[in-house]
């Protein structure tokens, strides 16, 4: 029979002619053709290996099959390196969100063309006519009231229209020349985050912002992400686990971290651990993801956490510090911890409270930097002494800054730190510590052994930081005057009866788990960790909460060892090649320094969120404190700028280009004169005044008024002038002493909201200007994180479609229609005047001993720049040269390269880079510089200049530290590497791992897994702290005022949801309040893929809260119906989830959920109802703000107060569905 | 008989078949996929359930209806005993129900293409032409049966439409029928005519799943194989084919 070749021909002549093989089966004699579709389906043209530029910390390979030229699916890379024998792999990696982000690439959201509303293009083209000078014509823009206003109020109602790159980087160029010519460069500002997600990307905008002069704003404390614990505790901003090292864990709490949900391809390791016998015990205050994988499960009363935290100390503390000594534990806390560490106890009233660390100066020791070395007391000898590593040690160099317990200043040799002043007290006299559990504070007092000394002619009382400890977590250690402490005893704080009336957590459990996590790290040698996440770090007390957790792995000795410690999984993402991509995206192979300004601070003002600040500083003080040395939270902003603890940018009320003299010492001494008689103010004290409004907004790979903005209606109202939905007053009470308040509040502060991004976000429907951006399949960049230890590419699969650019090309396009226009408008160099904050890592951290505060404003101090004001720079900035400097790597390079206070020169690899990367001989200077024109290049540099993927400057970092610390063969750390330079090709062939590096706390050495600290425990390496060991008492005066210098229990800010002068709306009969929580959503991260068509049909489609059915019920309200959830600062229409998974008294709103896809309108402000943060603000917490000291010192995304916004409530009322309006007519 | 007559009757017949018959073996051939009924049941059920399931049933009725008085000679009833009054009284009673139920059905089904947006969204316009061709087809025929044979029309289609269509069919086209369909009361006429117009763009529409109906899973077996080499695979013959030696 020939073979039958059409589909009809086939069914005629096969018809009947199967052959029947049983009962059941049958053969056909049809041919498998049909199977060809299918075949076909999956076949494709390339496959190209990249990566999600996404805030999620996955960085997970992908590949990207491409198609007729069309990017048609994405799968898994499965490639990468093993972890080795007895070990689960990091393969594959992926989630169903990136595994949908193809969706975009032709998707209704994507930016196709540059777009300007078409207000501002109307007035640009009649100003342009008009002047016939684009500067000018912006001039006359900004500075007619009419003009701005009409422009202002179209922001976030639509009408864009399509213009070119051309037109725009025109308008763009001459905001800025008129900005930097009348108000100065310091009023431009840019927002990008998470450099590791893309890091090429991030330093396309900040490369050229910095060479303009224009301050970067920082995201992680803005974000609320950072924890400020770890700078507080550790000096180290974050430093994590690895997440297989889950795995090498024999018991995990995790506490606040949905790690299934939110850590997606990481979670494996946590279930796998299980296997092996691993014990997981979950803390939620709602039947989350996780805590079904969990074998113990604390319910806790959301916000509380710190009292279980405080309670866990506890027990710890009396079980295995009190009642048994394990050696473990002891050998660990003397070494690594501040446990032995003296504390003078100052007099209050006729009992004592903690103050300061006992310093060498303080007891007449003739050593160097005596007033920044702390002491310890030897048990061996009975005396004093001062042991090695402290941050006194750590700036000068004389090989002693490492944690032997050896006393090398005064000659002592080794030391044996007493723990306890027990053995060695004089007496035993009370102290008071703080107690925050109920509104009119108290203080409670034990008894604690003292030791007296004489300091400066003066008796004080000394005693250790442990013996401290043990009082004011309540344990009792057999002395007299001890309340009973027993554990059912529910008004003994802190101890397991007590928190249950608070968390709701049994008391026995909390012992149960305690001693659990305890007896373990004694059984494993500290493999007892805890992973923890947002859910615990959102609270204004963020910092408290996770210092009484931080106690556990600290008292456990489980920090710095393999499988134990903390485990924070926040927005942290690492940038592994640091070095590299400081140097290229701060530019500081040109110089600087860069202006870095704390973004909460930032915000704070420019959105007049501090106008409305309904939090008291007399209801956060300690009890302890009599008077705070402020009402308003904002002036304590105002004392960390002009003592230079933050930064704040604007500088001051002047133009900075104009402040400069020739030499950097006249400047300093010409803006000293100028500020002492009041010529010069901080643009801080006045913010209400149009010469220090930010100016220009560039927010690229962000979404900053949609995702990230606290206070989401004031920045509507204030910041960009346009419709709003606040519902809230000024306050009454005008309670600001340094900050000027004035009645009229300023509304559209920017100039210039320009937003580069492939997706039509909430931050582009609010721009003025929106540029296409090419999405993370059309560009080279890089991404790393810390939950792998893998660098990976992203590699185009198709080039940029439609008019879009990738960063780097935007705004190297963007640099160089500026430096053409500079030619005209600003043809000579100008000095620009940069004032910085005191830098930690620096030896400005060593600046104001003792932590107190030398302000000098009213006279009682002279302002000294750099001491107690903030450093004064130079900077020579020539506008006519900044494209040229975009796309070379200066020389600067070659003299210099470092992070985190060690700095080593990297001449050879400076050398080897211009023979990569190739010259550009076409511009007209810097013929001989390495060329970075591309953002491939760019990439390539940072890869060189990186010690953690470069051998040679490994080893050359290493060497540095050895040099610093006199510790020996740290070299061979890395040794078996050194030879390896890991290129772009490299990471595109496969994931490579990185090399082991002193930027980071941990070592990879011998395919390792990594865990922060095993250096500094291992090899003896201080923290970069003021003691050099992890701290539990911090003793700057700040400190001491809030009462937070030792770990404590704060509940949640007491809030209301309306106040007396707030325009309330009217009440109806069944209304709820309820506690407002903001945890992460399943199905999208942050806004990304939030809004992609996949994952919008996986849950409701829209805006969604979730409540409890009792709740639901008692306000009638029933699954899916439309509610209105308000307070005084905005309103949300949702839908309600109701569900018994979230227990009463709390409404989950899982962010971000943005104002663009079915959400209607609200019959409260008669517009579309908001994004999930319009019920949010934040409040500035004054201990975040302190600097100039030690581990308290400022670093951009390191220090500053955290964007919190979790202390909120809302009310919740159902909508009948005729009141749903979706605003269509 | 004018030229348009044989064009009606004999020559535009003959093309509509033709394209209805080569149009399904092209589709067939080269467009598998394309052969659906295309069903919009993911879009809306509610509206579906009832207006499909009334057509349906009616039109199944209406083309058997169709086969028993065109296909069927009027001799063949007369021989059973079957009288023209109980003929009729059939014809227009279940032809009329059945015609009743595919145009309600039909309508409602229209009202649901053009009124439910997601249905739209999703319609082509094939989708579009094939329904109102279809629905002017039934309306013309309904109106037939309902104004004019029940109301006492005296034309009887068996002696005249009939025999017509039995001898296109069979390739036998008479002068004298041609004639007398010439004649016929215009309804009739209309109804024929565009009755072809609708089987010529037939093959070209979603109409191709009437050929679908899954009539093999009626004695199937649970398990079908196929031959990786189906029969009449030429065999490859190569130097390395151990079995060709």
């Amino acid at each position: 029979m020939k073979q039958s070749t059409t589909p009809f021909w086939k069914r005629l002549s096969y018809f009947g002619k199967s052959e029947k093989l049983n009962e059941q089966y049958e053969r056909s004699p049809m041919d498998r053709s049909s199977e060809k579709v299918y075949r076909r389906r999956w076949q494709h043209d390339k496959v190209v290996r990249t990566t999600h530029g996404v805030n999620c910390t996955g960085s997970c390979s992908w590949k990207v099959h491409v198609k007729d030229g069309i990017i048609a699916w994405e799968t898994q890379q499965t490639d990468y390196p093993s972890t080795g024998p007895g070990m689960p792999e990091y393969e594959p990696r992926g989630c169903p969100r990136g595994a949908s982000f193809s969706w975009y690439t032709y998707s209704p959201h994507r930016v196709r063309y540059p777009y300007i509303r078409s207000a501002l293009l109307s007035i640009w083209a009649e100003a342009l006519a008009e002047q016939q000078d684009p500067v000018k014509a912006w001039k006359s823009i900004v500075e007619d009231p009419d003009r701005s206003e009409r422009y202002k109020t179209a922001r976030g109602k639509g009408g864009f229209v399509r213009t070119s790159w051309d037109e725009i980087h025109t308008l763009i160029s001459s905001s800025i020349i008129h900005t930097i010519q009348t108000e100065g460069p310091d009023r431009i500002f840019g927002f990008s985050p998470i450099p590791a997600m893309s890091m090429v990307s991030y330093a396309g905008g900040a490369r050229f912002l910095n060479l303009i002069g224009a301050p970067l704003l920082s995201f992680y404390d803005w974000y609320a992400d950072l924890p400020p614990a770890s700078p507080q505790v550790w000096g180290d901003q974050t430093d994590v686990p690895e997440s297989s090292d889950w795995y090498n864990s024999s018991y995990l709490l995790v506490w606040g971290s949905n790690i299934p949900q939110t850590r997606t391809p990481d979670s494996h390791f946590m279930i796998e651990s299980r296997y092996k016998g691993t014990k997981v015990v979950a803390v939620a205050p709602d039947y989350a993801e996780y805590v079904k994988f969990a074998d113990t499960w604390l319910p806790v009363e959301a916000g509380m956490d710190a009292a279980l935290g405080m309670s866990m100390t506890h027990v710890i503390l009396k079980e295995y510090y009190v009642d048994q000594q394990v050696p473990y534990f002891m050998d660990y806390v003397k070494k690594y911890t501040d446990l032995p560490f003296l504390i003078t106890l100052d007099k209050h009233e006729n009992h004592y409270r903690a103050g300061k660390f006992l310093r060498a100066e303080n007891l007449g020791m003739d050593i160097s930097n005596s007033e920044w070395k702390t002491v310890v007391y030897d048990h061996d000898k009975d005396t004093f002494a001062v042991p090695n590593g402290t941050i006194g040690h750590r700036w000068e160099e004389r090989q002693t800054w490492n944690l032997h317990l050896q006393d090398t200043d005064n000659g002592l040799g080794d030391i044996d730190p007493a723990l306890s002043m027990i053995d060695f007290s004089d007496e035993v006299i009370n102290v008071s510590f703080p107690d925050f559990v109920t509104v009119e504070r108290k203080t409670f007092q034990r008894p604690v052994p003292v030791k007296k000394v004489t300091i400066n002619g003066e008796e004080k009382w000394i005693t250790t930081v442990f013996d401290l400890v043990l009082a004011s977590t309540g344990v009792a250690r057999g002395l007299e005057g001890e309340p009973d402490a027993s554990y059912t005893n529910e008004e003994a704080i802190y101890t397991p009866a007590w928190q249950e009336k608070l968390t709701g957590v049994p008391a026995a459990d909390v012992a149960q788990i305690a001693r659990e996590f305890a007896q373990n790290a004694i059984d494993s040698k500290g493999r007892s960790m805890i992973i923890m996440g947002s859910g615990i770090n959102h609270w204004y007390h963020s910092d408290m909460i996770y210092r009484t957790i931080l106690n556990l792995v600290m008292l456990t000795g489980c920090q710095g060892v393999n499988g134990g410690g903390w485990a924070h999984y926040v927005g942290q993402e690492k940038v592994r090649p640091l070095e590299g991509f400081q140097t290229i995206a701060m530019a500081k192979d040109w110089g600087g320094p860069p202006r870095l300004q704390n973004g909460t601070s930032f915000f704070y003002f420019a959105t007049e969120q501090w106008r409305y600040e309904d939090q008291k500083v007399d209801s956060l003080i300690s009890p302890l404190t009599e008077k705070g040395m402020y009402e308003h939270l904002g002036d304590y902003n105002s004392l960390a700028a002009r003592l230079g603890w933050l930064p704040s940018y604007p500088q001051f009320n002047k133009n900075p280009i104009t402040l400069a003299k020739d030499t950097v010492d006249e400047t300093a001494n010409h803006i000293i004169e100028q500020i002492k008689s009041g010529d010069l103010k901080f643009a801080i004290d006045h913010p209400e005044n149009p010469v220090n409004f930010p100016k220009l907004l560039f927010v690229w790979r962000a979404n900053l008024i949609g995702s990230s903005a606290k206070g989401h209606e004031y920045f509507l109202k204030h910041l960009l002038g346009t419709h709003d939905g606040v519902l809230s007053e000024q306050e009454e009470e005008r309670n600001t002493n340094e900050i000027q308040w004035i009645e009229e509040v300023p509304k559209g502060k920017l100039d210039l909201l320009i937003n580069y991004d492939f997706r039509m976000s909430g931050t582009g429907l609010y721009s003025d200007i929106v540029l296409p951006a090419a999405t993370w399949y059309e560009k080279h960049d890089l991404s790393s994180t810390d939950m792998h230890p893998f660098v990976h590419p992203f590699n185009p699969a198709i080039a940029t479609p439609w008019e879009s650019r990738s960063d780097w090309d935007s705004f190297k396009s963007l640099a160089k229609r500026l430096s053409e226009m500079a030619k005209k408008y600003l043809p000579d160099p100008i000095k620009d005047v940069v004032a910085t904050p005191l830098q930690h890592d620096t030896k400005d951290e060593i600046s104001q001993a003792y932590g107190t505060i030398p302000d000098w404003k009213h006279g009682e101090y002279d302002p000294v720049p750099g001491v107690n004001f903030p450093r004064i720079h130079l900077v020579e900035r020539d506008y006519t040269k900044v494209y040229e400097k975009f796309i070379k790597v200066g020389s600067k390079v070659s003299e210099q390269i470092g992070a985190h206070g060690l700095s080593w020169p990297a001449e050879e690899e400076y050398d080897k880079l211009g023979r990569l990367l190739g010259k550009n001989k076409r511009t007209e200077d810097y013929h001989d510089l390495p060329s970075i024109e591309s953002d491939r290049k760019a990439a390539e540099a940072i890869l060189s200049l990186s010690s953690a993927t470069n051998g040679s400057l490994a080893i050359k970092a290493w060497e540095t530290l050895e040099k610093k610390s006199g510790q020996k063969d740290l070299t061979k750390l890395v040794i078996e590497r050194a030879e390896e330079h890991i290129t772009f090709n490299d990471i595109t062939v496969q994931p490579r791992k990185v090399l082991s590096t002193p930027v980071f706390t941990g070592t990879e050495t011998g395919n390792r897994r990594y865990s922060p600290f095993t250096i500094n425990i291992e090899h003896m390496i201080p923290f970069r702290t003021l003691t050099g060991r992890q701290h539990f008492y911090l003793d700057h005066d700040v400190m001491l005022e809030f009462g937070e210098e030792l770990p404590t229990f704060k509940p949640p800010l007491q809030k209301l949801t309306f106040y007396s002068q707030d325009r309330k709306p009217e009440p109806v009969e069944n209304e709820i309040t309820l506690r407002y929580l903001t945890p992460h959503f399943k199905w999208s991260y942050h806004s990304t893929y939030g809004d992609t068509l996949p994952m919008l049909t996986l849950f409701r489609g829209g805006p969604h809260v979730w409540l409890n059915n009792d709740d639901a019920e008692s306000v009638h309200i029933k699954d899916n119906d439309w509610i209105e959830m308000y307070n005084r600062n905005g309103v949300v229409v949702a839908r309600a989830v109701v569900s018994h998974r979230i227990p009463r008294g709390i409404v989950y709103m899982y962010h971000v959920q943005d104002r663009l896809i079915n959400v209607p309108g609200s019959k409260i402000t008669k517009t579309r109802g908001g994004t999930f943060n319009s019920p949010t603000r934040i409040h500035i917490k004054p201990t975040q703000m302190i600097g100039g000291y030690a581990q308290l010192s400022y670093g951009f995304n390191y220090y500053g107060p955290t964007g919190n916004q979790r202390d909120e409530q809302v009310k919740i009322r159902r909508m009948d569905r005729d009141e749903v309006d979706w605003l269509e007519d | 008989m004018t030229s348009l007559d044989i064009f009606l009757w004999i020559v535009f017949p003959y093309i509509s078949m033709t394209i209805f018959v080569l149009g399904h073996i092209y589709r067939y051939n080269k467009d598998q996929f394309g052969w659906t009924a295309k069903s919009s049941q993911f879009l809306e059920q509610k509206r579906l359930r009832f207006g499909s399931t009334v057509f349906h049933w009616g039109i199944i009725f209406v083309f058997l209806g169709h086969v028993g008085g065109l296909l069927i000679p009027k001799l063949w009833f007369d021989t059973i005993g079957i009288t023209d009054e109980y003929y009729h009284f059939g014809a227009i009673w279940f032809g009329g129900l059945a015609g009743l139920a595919v145009v309600v059905g039909g309508f409602f089904l229209f009202l649901r293409r053009v009124s439910v947006k997601r249905v739209v969204k999703n319609s082509s316009p094939s989708d579009y032409v094939a329904l109102i061709m279809l629905g002017i087809v039934v309306l013309v025929g309904f109106t037939n049966t309902a104004g004019y044979t029940a109301s006492g029309g005296t034309f009887d289609y068996r002696v005249v439409i009939g025999p017509w269509v039995r001898e296109l069919l069979t390739f036998q086209p008479s002068q004298a029928m041609v004639a007398s369909m010439a004649q016929a009361p215009i309804g009739f006429q209309l109804h024929v005519t565009l009755a072809f117009v609708l089987f010529a763009i037939w093959p070209f529409t979603r109409l191709v799943h009437v050929f679908s109906l899954p009539l093999k899973y009626l004695n199937r077996n649970y398990v079908v194989y196929r031959n990786a080499k189906p029969y009449g695979t030429p065999k490859t013959k190569t130097k390395y084919d151990v079995s060709s030696k």
